[in-house]
């Protein structure tokens, strides 16, 4: 029951994927991402970390990608933007990332060979990650924490700059 | 009639002849004894801006064409281009007029003296085809773009049976289609700069917040509202063309129309204009009853006002409450006349009917329970710090820019100029009147809506004083032209009974002149220039309407702010579409 | 519970709240009506109830329409959206002590996960519109829900720690003794304020603010899509008072009655507040809804994180 689940979901990210880099509507791409996103999060479920999967849909689906949804409203793309789309979606274009990911695939195939089972069969309960993250990972946190206050304040100077021109013109 | 000669009345009109020279100007005598002084259109400007000081306000502009007029003035030619001017500070009229040609119909626009002059000189433009010189923007205003000829011409239709039946056939249809299609650049707006593209939002004709048909089309950089440039005319129903064609008596229906909120204040303007012109004097009991209906209507539409103002903020209760209020009046209103919202109730001369038995326990009732239920509202909806942050401060100009774009009433005293007709120039028995004019002093949308609350409490004051105060006598005046007289007496004298026949038949018959009489109606001043050339219908009749200044003025108070300012700035400045459009 | 237990279970409490919802549309006007000085719908049956059958006939018997100029695919799939997200939470409601779907590790978080994908059906049915009122309601949406979502999120937070778990039966097992409500009176207030934003209702409906974007991102739908968004948007209602009861107002505990009486109770008369609190207060602009977000409750949920867990630390010594 607990495989035929995982393959399922697996099989979804898979298909969703692929839609979503061969859409030529944006919006449509995002759809599959996000699904392709949801899918992945009920591998995570299934492979013993309910946390990890809580996080992958409140974070990545639930927020992120909100976002991206959020800017293909504002550049209001349209007609125009379907075209160009299709135009870089030709098969020639396709030929040397194809190969690439294909190579890459095949070494985590070969690394994989070895990969003792599906899943740990232990759930890991979100005061274990709490643990694992404030205890022997701390060093990592709080530089992810550095690196996000950086982008934040790189944001509200790129943004504050477009509004200083912006005062200024009305003025 | 031409009478340069003649001293003066008037220290302006002396000023402007020791300016000019009196022969520059010939003046004509009308039945509201303000002066009117017609001048050559190449001197217009000039006159007009010497008067720009004293006159701040550009009270009205409009045509009439002279062609069929019998009693003409001896200085007009086919049209007449009119200029009434205002002085607030000191009550001060005046009357500039201009005549033009049929085949040269060319005057200097007014655009660069007072900036409300664009849309009335649009319009006379698109009722008689006059031409102004200079104006940046002569385009239609009240009929759509594809109309044909000028409609407030003689030679133009009035009723449908006048014209060929309407058909509209494919090739029309396109027509029609293609200058519905919205192109920016015609109506003054950039589609983008150089990091921005505009998104363009058509607000309405149908819109739940715009009170009526009203379009606005709004030139956006995300929310922020870029510019906001306003369509007026779907509301358009050739009302003062009607006047032209109803007698003197029958066209009071169709004023209770123009700004349908007020009801009989409608009416009073247009009497009060009427009763001037034929020298009509109205009895005491009239009076008041007409002050007292006035006032109560100004209640009601101020409720509106109230309810709509909090609703457009997105309070969704107080306009139950309201309207509920309202409605109790509508009660007290349905009683005294038989109608609700257009009773149709003044006549020329007095009123329809007196009052019924019981009015005053009903009105009675109706005062006291208010101002315990306006407390409530105040801590409901004027109080709420949401409310407030909504409208504080959002849309505000000063008193100069009100003077300038002709705006009047409550939305002018939110500003701090202490203006009130009612007060200033008592007219209709006001002067017996004992109440105070609220003002503001911020000018901006939560002041424009504090002044009208608190006007409703000093009606509610007014409708008190006339309540205890009603004088006995008759609800109308004797006079021949307003009623028929008693069947009595027409069996006694054959003078009355000519004065029956002609009063049935035809209706009565204004003597020849001309004149208005502007009033604080519920929105600002109403004024109805009325031309008589003696016959049973009015010549021209021209309505000033509060409302169509207001709109003009929409987008010079909403740049900058947002779309939900935008609304809360249209739910503050109180206008009527068919106020608007007539 | 055995595992067709489970089942039958989860599909009556699908039933029941949509039934719930269903009859929350004529209860609400009545309420509202009560308060307004009005009736509210009252011809149909006893007290009108049978308002909600009409209009549910009328929308199901109404075109199916798309708009031509829409994206098909998008404009149908976002109604959907909502109602499947906003049923699923209720998956990890506890109604009573054995009255569940999924007690789950990750109860808490799998609700505000659910909660964070219903803002796609508003976003997408905003795009796929393919009309700027519907386009502008929709942005407003993405980023209130965005700035909302993350202190409903820590909001709750205070009372995790002071349960030590993510689990609602834990939750709700823990407030025996006294209900989060008093500890936690912060979260309650900014998850209140957090869950009405979510649910975009009056105050915080600026996604479809009428009076300003005419029915915003919904501008485009009728007939049974529509009743989609309504039922979901009184399916958001109905969870986000179920959530308040489990989380501060001690779930299902309670004296005399049996506990699914207490439970629902308590959602009743939260559902009651929130429909006053609708016919109360004015709407805020957008920006000042944004302020608010972070300038004021972020800082708040902030500071009640703070006081809990020293407080938390203190006494456990």
């Amino acid at each position: 029951m607990m495989e035929s689940l995982f393959y399922i979901a697996a099989l979804v990210a898979l298909v969703a994927t692929v839609a979503a880099l061969t859409r030529s509507n944006a919006a449509h791409a995002l759809i599959y991402l996000i699904v392709s996103l949801l899918a992945v999060a009920v591998l995570f479920f299934l492979m013993g970390a309910p946390f990890a999967a809580a996080l992958e849909i409140l974070i990545y689906a639930g927020a992120i990608m909100v976002l991206f949804v959020f800017v293909i409203m504002m550049l209001n793309l349209g007609e125009t933007g379907d075209i160009r789309e299709r135009q870089w979606l030709r098969p020639r274009n396709w030929i040397v990332p194809g190969v690439m990911a294909a190579l890459l695939l095949l070494e985590l195939l070969l690394a994989l060979r070895h990969a003792p089972t599906l899943t740990s069969g232990v759930a890991v309960a979100p005061k274990d990650v709490g643990l694992a993250l404030f205890g022997p990972y701390v060093l990592a946190v709080e530089i992810a924490s550095m690196l996000l206050l950086a982008g934040l304040v790189g944001a509200y100077h790129l943004g504050r700059r477009f509004i200083v021109r912006r005062e200024g013109r009305s003025n | 009639m031409l009478c340069a000669q003649v001293t003066s009345v008037n220290g302006t009109v002396d000023d402007l002849f020791v300016r000019f020279g009196a022969d520059l100007f010939d003046l004509q005598s009308t039945a509201d004894h303000t002066p009117t002084l017609w001048v050559d259109r190449g001197n217009l400007l000039e006159v007009l801006t010497h008067l720009k000081p004293r006159f701040p306000m550009l009270l009205d502009l409009f045509g009439i064409d002279e062609r069929l007029r019998q009693h003409k003035p001896a200085a007009a030619a086919d049209f007449t281009v009119v200029y009434h001017l205002f002085n607030l500070a000191d009550r001060e009229e005046i009357r500039i007029k201009v005549a033009v040609s049929d085949a040269d119909s060319n005057v200097p626009t007014a655009v660069g003296v007072w900036a409300n002059a664009n849309w009335y000189e649009r319009e006379t433009w698109d009722m008689f085809g006059v031409q102004f010189s200079g104006h940046p923007n002569l385009r239609r205003i009240l009929l759509p773009p594809t109309w044909e000829g000028h409609a407030l011409r003689k030679e133009h239709p009035a009723r449908a049976t006048e014209m060929e039946p309407f058909s509209l056939s494919e090739e029309q249809q396109e027509q029609e289609q293609e200058a519905l299609l919205f192109k920016p650049e015609e109506w003054g707006m950039a589609r983008a700069t150089e990091d921005t593209e505009f998104m363009f939002l058509n607000l309405g004709p149908n819109h739940p917040s715009v009170h009526g048909v009203f379009r606005i089309v709004l030139q956006l950089d995300g929310e922020v509202v870029v510019d906001a440039v306003p369509d007026i005319g779907y509301h358009h129903r050739g009302a003062e063309k009607m006047g032209e064609r109803q007698t003197w008596h029958s066209y009071i229906p169709y004023t209770d129309r123009i700004d349908y909120l007020g009801g009989v204040m409608n009416n009073l303007a247009y009497v009060m204009t009427v009763e001037q012109m034929a020298g009509i004097v109205v009895p005491d009991r009239a009076k008041v009853i007409r002050i007292m209906l006035a006032e109560l209507f100004r209640i009601s539409s101020h409720l509106v006002f109230y309810g709509t103002f909090a609703q457009d903020v997105g309070q969704m209760s107080p306009v139950f409450y309201m309207f509920a209020d309202r409605e109790r009046l509508f009660g007290i209103i349905e009683a005294i006349t038989g109608g609700r919202m257009h009773p149709a109730w003044f006549r020329i001369g007095g009123v329809a009917q007196d009052l019924p038995r019981g009015w005053e326990r009903m009105v009675r009732e109706f005062i006291d329970a208010m101002p315990a239920r306006l407390d409530h509202y105040q801590i409901m909806a004027m109080d709420n710090s949401i409310l407030k942050r909504r409208t504080v401060d959002i849309g505000s100009y000063t008193t100069a820019e009100a003077l300038e774009w002709g705006i009047t009433g409550a939305s002018l005293r939110a500003t701090g100029m202490d203006f009130d007709l009612r007060r200033d120039r008592p007219y209709g028995g006001y002067d017996q009147f004992e109440f105070e004019v609220p003002l503001g002093h911020k000018g901006d949308s939560y002041d424009r809506a504090v002044v009208r609350v608190e006007e409703i409490r000093q009606s509610l004051r007014i409708v008190r004083q006339c309540l205890d105060n009603m004088p006995e006598g008759a609800y109308k005046s004797d006079h021949h032209l307003t009623t028929p007289p008693p069947k009595e007496r027409t069996l006694q004298d054959i003078e009355t009974l000519i004065h029956h026949f002609l009063n049935v038949s035809w209706g009565p018959v204004i003597p020849p002149g001309e004149g208005s009489f502007p009033i604080e109606a519920t929105k600002g001043i109403n004024n109805y220039h009325l031309v008589s050339d003696g016959g049973t219908t009015s010549y021209r009749t021209r309505i000033r309407t509060p409302s169509f200044p207001a709109l003009q003025q929409l987008p010079l108070i909403s740049r900058g702010f947002m779309i939900p300012d935008l609304i809360a700035i249209i739910a503050s400045i109180d206008f009527v579409m068919a106020d608007v459009d007539r | 519970m055995s595992e067709l237990g489970t089942i039958s279970f989860g599909l009556f409490i699908i039933l029941a709240a949509v039934g719930g919802a269903a009859v929350l549309t004529w209860f609400e006007r009545r309420l509202l009506g009560i308060w307004q000085d009005r009736y509210g719908p009252n011809r149909l049956g006893p007290f009108g109830i049978l308002q909600v059958a009409a209009d549910m006939l009328k929308l199901l018997t109404k075109d199916d329409w798309v708009p031509p100029f829409a994206d098909r695919m998008v404009f149908i799939f976002a109604p959907t959206a909502i109602v499947v997200a906003m049923l699923l939470g209720f998956a990890v409601v506890p109604f009573g002590p054995d009255l569940y779907v999924l007690d789950i590790n990750i109860g808490l978080l799998f609700f505000l996960g659910m909660t964070s994908l219903a803002v796609y059906s508003v976003l997408l049915a905003g795009l796929a519109s393919n009309n700027k009122y519907a386009l502008l309601g929709g942005l407003r949406s993405a980023a209130q829900m965005v700035s909302y979502e993350v202190f409903m999120g820590l909001s709750l937070m205070g009372v995790v720690m002071l349960t030590g778990s993510f689990s609602m039966r834990a939750i709700v097992e823990a407030q025996r003794d006294m209900w989060y409500c008093i500890p936690q009176i912060l979260g309650l207030f900014t998850f209140m304020i957090a869950g009405i934003a979510e649910s975009h209702r009056l105050p915080f409906d600026l996604p479809e603010a009428e009076h300003e974007l005419t029915a915003g991102f919904h501008t485009e739908y009728s007939g049974m899509k529509f009743a989609m968004f309504m039922l979901g948007e009184y399916l958001g209602l109905i969870l986000i008072c179920c959530m308040i009861t489990t989380l501060f107002f001690g779930g299902w505990l309670g004296p005399w009655l049996p506990p699914v009486v207490w439970f629902c109770l308590k959602v009743f008369a939260l559902i009651c507040f929130f429909v006053l609190l609708r016919a109360a207060i004015p709407r805020p602009r957008y920006d000042q809804l944004m302020s608010l977000g972070w300038k004021f409750m972020l800082p708040l949920t902030l500071l009640n994180l703070l006081l809990t867990g020293a407080i938390a630390l203190a006494l456990r010594g």
